[in-house]
């Protein structure tokens, strides 16, 4: 065995994994040649170093989602299939209608007693509308107008005080705003006036140093 | 006697779901420790052992026993890993500074304040050494020297042939040497390359 063949089995022999015969020629060429043996003890003191690094205790148990779901997943579906099932075989609707969901428990009605409470329903309605029309005929004509002249009435006092409000609101804005436009106008005007101030005293010291230069000569 | 994985894997698809938590405990804490080898130490270890594990849980009614169960639950977990790694733009999550506060160095029990600070740091830089090698290196250097699976049974995980398996690991265990060197671990000089 040369030592590039014992490097490809090296690997067996570190980690015991050689068969015995393999494992026989690796130690006879190891005894033979220093470097090969200095290579597999340089190794195997890596090999000690490696297992310092241990994984630490508190790595912590995996939550056991997947073993213990099953059975509850198993049996809440088995529980829907029953509730869904007994309610199918005794009739029971669930239905989307204007947005809305509609649940019936039970069978629906057979078609002989829908057509029974239909009929009981318009009859319901017809004798409201019967009720109402006798109302209507029963007030006499100036009761009518007299009701829609008040009514009238009332209408227009609630547009006088919704105009009147909007006109104080109107007044009170404008007066507003002319207090600002006055203000500003004001202060305006005093800053051009400091201005003009400002600059006739420039002059004026102006004119004292020419006259004063005059004088000197 | 203990039922070995294969009964377990055949009871299982026979419909005792029971006998899924059975392998879950013989072989979570192994799981766990690759996972924690080779991503380092954080919140995704758990993360990723579970989802490890469900995956297992999942596939299990379908797996066929050509290779081991060990072999298959390992190839689950290192593609797991790699996926993290890869939306981690193929870094490593190991953080030294947690692997000096967290890290078991295993000592013996009474060791000297300077034996117990050596083998810290001597664990801090193995962690570190190992999490510098290139992945496919460092996942055969950890299911052997950590795992202590089989080269047969690395091959079975990696979907390798045998050779390439003792390739990867003698190269990896080169590097681990030199790295180990340059930080001036003691012990660890290398020698000459052989010359026939």
């Amino acid at each position: 065995m040369d030592c590039d063949a014992f490097r490809e089995e090296m690997m067996d022999l570190l980690y015991e994994e050689a068969a015995p015969a393999v494992a026989r020629r690796l130690d006879e060429h190891q005894a033979a040649c220093r470097a090969c043996r200095d290579e597999l003890s340089s190794f195997r003191r890596l090999r000690r170093h490696l297992a310092s690094w241990r994984t630490p205790p508190d790595l912590g148990r995996v939550p056991r989602r997947f073993s213990s779901a099953r059975p509850y997943l198993a049996m809440a579906a088995a529980l829907l299939l029953l509730v869904t099932g007994g309610l199918a075989l005794k009739g029971s609707e669930l239905r989307y209608e204007q947005g809305r969901f509609a649940f019936r428990l039970g069978r629906a009605p057979e078609p002989s007693a829908l057509s029974a409470a239909l009929a009981a329903q318009e009859q319901r309605h017809r004798r409201e509308i019967d009720a109402l029309q006798a109302t209507v005929a029963a007030m006499s004509e100036k009761a009518t107008l007299r009701k829609v002249q008040r009514m009238i009435e009332e209408s227009e006092a609630r547009q006088a005080t919704i105009v009147s409000a909007g006109l104080t609101r109107l007044e009170e804005r404008t007066e507003a705003r002319r207090q600002y436009d006055l203000a500003q106008v004001g202060a305006g005007l005093s800053y051009l006036d400091g201005k003009a101030g400002l600059q006739a005293a420039r002059t004026t010291e102006l004119m004292g140093h020419v006259l004063q230069a005059s004088q000197k000569r | 006697m203990a039922p070995s994985d294969e009964e377990l894997v055949e009871q299982f698809q026979n419909g005792d779901s029971s006998a899924f938590d059975v392998l879950v405990r013989r072989w979570e804490r192994k799981v766990q420790g690759a996972i924690y080898r080779l991503v380092g130490p954080g919140e995704d270890v758990r993360d990723l052992s579970q989802e490890t594990l469900l995956k297992a849980y999942r596939g299990l009614g379908t797996f066929k026993q050509e290779a081991r169960f060990s072999s298959w639950l390992y190839q689950i977990a290192l593609n797991v890993c790699r996926d993290r790694m890869r939306r981690g733009r193929g870094k490593s999550y190991v953080s030294f500074d947690e692997l000096s506060e967290t890290g078991d160095t295993g000592t013996e029990p009474g060791p000297s304040a300077l034996e117990l600070i050596e083998a810290r740091d001597l664990s801090r830089q193995v962690a570190a050494a190992v999490s510098a090698l290139p992945q496919e290196q460092r996942e055969v250097v950890v299911l052997k020297e950590y795992q202590g699976l089989t080269f047969l049974e690395i091959a079975e995980a990696l979907d390798v042939p045998l050779s390439t398996v003792k390739t990867r690991l003698y190269r990896g265990l080169g590097q681990l040497r030199q790295e180990l060197v340059r930080q001036g671990v003691r012990g660890g000089t290398p020698v000459p390359a052989p010359t026939s």
